[in-house]
């Protein structure tokens, strides 16, 4: 077993708090990937799980041990770093048998480990290379087995995937999912990629100035940011945001802004009564969005002007200026011929609509 | 474009103008005349040693030569004592001071605090002292410590001059090196000391040698040191071979000898080491 609790967890370098109260219960053998922009706080909660930064307060426990104290070699992890950090004066077994022999494992059994790693891994013709002979993706295996040698209690990730171009990193995307499945260990991923935090988490952990924003699974995130800068952060192309004003009208509320204006009844949308007389942000994610009028009683009629769109293929990109703002749309069909500058009517259901107050933007 | 081209044909008038048959016979004028430079003294040099001690002044017009004063300098005591106490002393300094250094670099380069603060602080006050100013101050200390004309004596000098110049070389290796791979060591079972051991270390050979070459062969050709801190006990070749200058004359044919045989294992160490240093950047 091997939960890992992070309890009030702060980070303080001189004057900056890197890491603000960190609260986390990670079960074992989870997958849990920390996302946020740069400078969030996720590669030093990482590292100080690791035990590579000590730990201004609080407590970290593995499998229910506290490690505050513990020298990084004594908390049985393993990480793989975003440059692989190989031995670069060893060869690519002797980088694989290096934790093993400092644990003075037998001889028999490191090579034992180290051609099952090398196995699971397809990287056994590359054994007796050096690590600069070896490409980007192969490096990244090799950096794998390292951890899988060791048979550790926890894996950490910090970026493995951010030197590797897109093709490689969609591909070792899938190699990790694999190997999750193979080698099943809990894991704690960190990647400013929104995309990798989705297809590669159980939970994900979004960050933001060294605060947890929130904790979920990738479809709870997905369907149900808590604020503004989750709603933002996740999914792609990003969530559209539009301040609102909220005045009340019968058993309807009304929501204005230059350019559009659109009610909703007051029985489905009750946490709207609080937010009366103010100004709210409106997130519309660009696939909720679909061209022509509405539909049906549910939907919300929006209207405005092509300004640029984005050929994908399978679909097109819009950008549309909504009176003085302007929106994206995404999943229009590729052989639509829209001219820049052409008006166009979309819809979008109201249950798509999320509602953020600005104050949140604080938090 | 038409700038590019006009540049183009400048320069291509320069060369033309400085050397009429193109820019290769220029260039092979300008390495010859640079080898020359540096390898004339030392034809020379070889020269004057090969020479009876009547034929130093006319090197160029004599025809006689004769390889008797390497048997001479080569048959004194005090030359064979200071061949080896050089040779002692040069190795001593270069292990001793890359222990230090090697060290030290690494703590400049990984830490912060007070501690590699002041230690930055204390070699830059050291550097900024000049070398000869340091002579005199060090002689009586040496008297003072009863080491003067020892290995230590003249040592331990050394060592705190490379420590001061070599550890910011030192530090910049290591600067160079990404400290991934330690903490990858530190999670893989190693101590920070160990990192430094066993991944740091290896990783800055092509350094060390580097620094060991330039350490070995100052500590070899340096002679002010040697001539202040030692006397007849610890004779240092570079000072033996300026006492062929006596009131009696100059022993040039003599002193040329002994500077050949002083070059023998500089080039040796140099030879051995730039391929070793070529070797370590392929790691």
């Amino acid at each position: 077993m091997a939960e890992i609790v992070l309890s009030n967890v702060h980070k303080v370098y001189g004057h900056v708090v890197a890491v603000k109260d960190i609260n986390l219960a990670i079960n074992d053998r989870e997958f849990v990937v920390l996302v946020g922009p740069s400078g969030c706080g996720k590669s030093t909660t990482l590292r100080m799980i690791a035990g590579l930064e000590e730990i201004s307060a609080g407590t970290i426990a593995i499998g229910g041990r506290v490690v505050n104290h513990l020298q990084p070699k004594d908390r049985d992890v393993a990480m793989v770093f975003q440059n692989y950090a190989l031995y670069r004066h060893m060869s690519v077994r002797d980088n694989l048998a290096f934790g093993l022999r400092n644990r003075r494992v037998p001889a028999h059994e490191i090579a034992a480990a180290i051609s099952r790693a090398a196995r699971i891994l397809s990287i056994e013709p590359l054994l007796d290379r050096r690590p600069h002979q070896l490409s980007g993706g192969q490096q990244q295996r090799v950096a794998l087995g390292r951890c899988i040698v060791r048979n550790p209690k926890v894996f950490l990730f910090d970026e493995p995937l951010s030197n590797l171009d897109a093709q490689l990193r969609a591909q070792m995307r899938l190699e990790l999912k694999e190997l999750r499945l193979r080698v099943p260990t809990t894991s704690i991923f960190v990647t400013h990629d929104q995309t990798e935090a989705m297809t590669l988490g159980d939970r994900i952990v979004v960050m933001k100035d060294g605060v947890v924003q929130q904790v979920g699974t990738p479809l709870e995130l997905y369907r149900k940011p808590v604020n503004r800068f989750v709603a933002s952060f996740i999914g792609s192309p990003s969530m559209n945001f539009l301040a609102v004003n909220v005045t009340a009208d019968g058993e309807d509320f009304t929501l204005a802004c230059q350019g559009w204006q659109f009610t909703l009844p007051s029985r489905r949308f009750p946490d709207l009564a609080s937010r009366i007389g103010r100004s709210v942000w409106v997130g519309v994610r660009p696939q909720h969005i679909r061209l022509g009028a509405p539909v049906s009683g549910n939907q919300v009629a929006l209207k405005g002007t092509v300004m640029v769109t984005e050929q994908l293929g399978d679909e097109q990109l819009l950008a549309v200026r909504l009176g003085d703002s302007e929106i994206r749309i995404a999943g229009v069909d590729p052989d639509l011929a829209l001219a820049t500058g052409s008006q166009i009517e979309a819809a979008v259901a109201a249950d798509n609509l999320h509602f953020f107050d600005e104050a949140e933007e604080a938090r | 474009m038409r700038d590019v081209a006009v540049v183009q044909a400048r320069s291509v008038g320069f060369f033309a103008a400085l050397a009429p048959r193109g820019k290769a016979v220029f260039f092979a004028l300008a390495a010859v005349a640079i080898c020359l430079l540096f390898a004339f003294p030392v034809f020379w040099l070889i020269l004057t040693s090969l020479r009876p001690g009547t034929g130093v002044y006319y090197v160029h017009r004599g025809t006689e030569f004769t390889v008797d004063n390497f048997h001479e300098v080569l048959s004194q005591d005090i030359v064979l004592r200071a061949l080896l106490n050089s040779f002692m002393i040069s190795t001593l300094a270069t292990v001793l001071s890359l222990g230090v250094t090697a060290t030290s670099g690494y703590m400049l380069s990984r830490f912060k605090g007070p501690i590699p603060n002041a230690w930055f602080s204390l070699m830059y006050i050291f550097r900024c002292v000049p070398y000869v100013a340091w002579v005199l101050p060090l002689y009586f200390v040496t008297q003072q410590l009863s080491i003067f004309d020892t290995y230590w004596g003249l040592l331990l000098p050394h060592i705190a001059v490379h420590i001061c110049f070599f550890s910011w070389i030192m530090k910049g290796f290591f600067d160079g090196i990404d400290p991934s791979m330690e903490y990858a060591a530190m999670i893989d079972g190693c101590s920070r000391w160990g990192a430094f051991w066993r991944v740091a270390l290896p990783s800055a050979i092509p350094g060390l040698t580097a620094l060991a070459i330039l350490c070995w062969l100052y500590t070899w050709n340096e002679f002010l040191f040697a001539l202040i801190l030692t006397a007849h006990e610890t004779p240092i070749l570079t000072v033996v071979m300026a006492q062929f200058v006596h009131e009696l004359g100059m022993e040039w044919h003599l002193m040329s000898a002994t500077a050949v045989i002083a070059l023998v294992p500089a080039l040796i160490v140099t030879l051995f080491g730039q391929r070793y240093v070529i070797r370590g950047l392929r790691i």
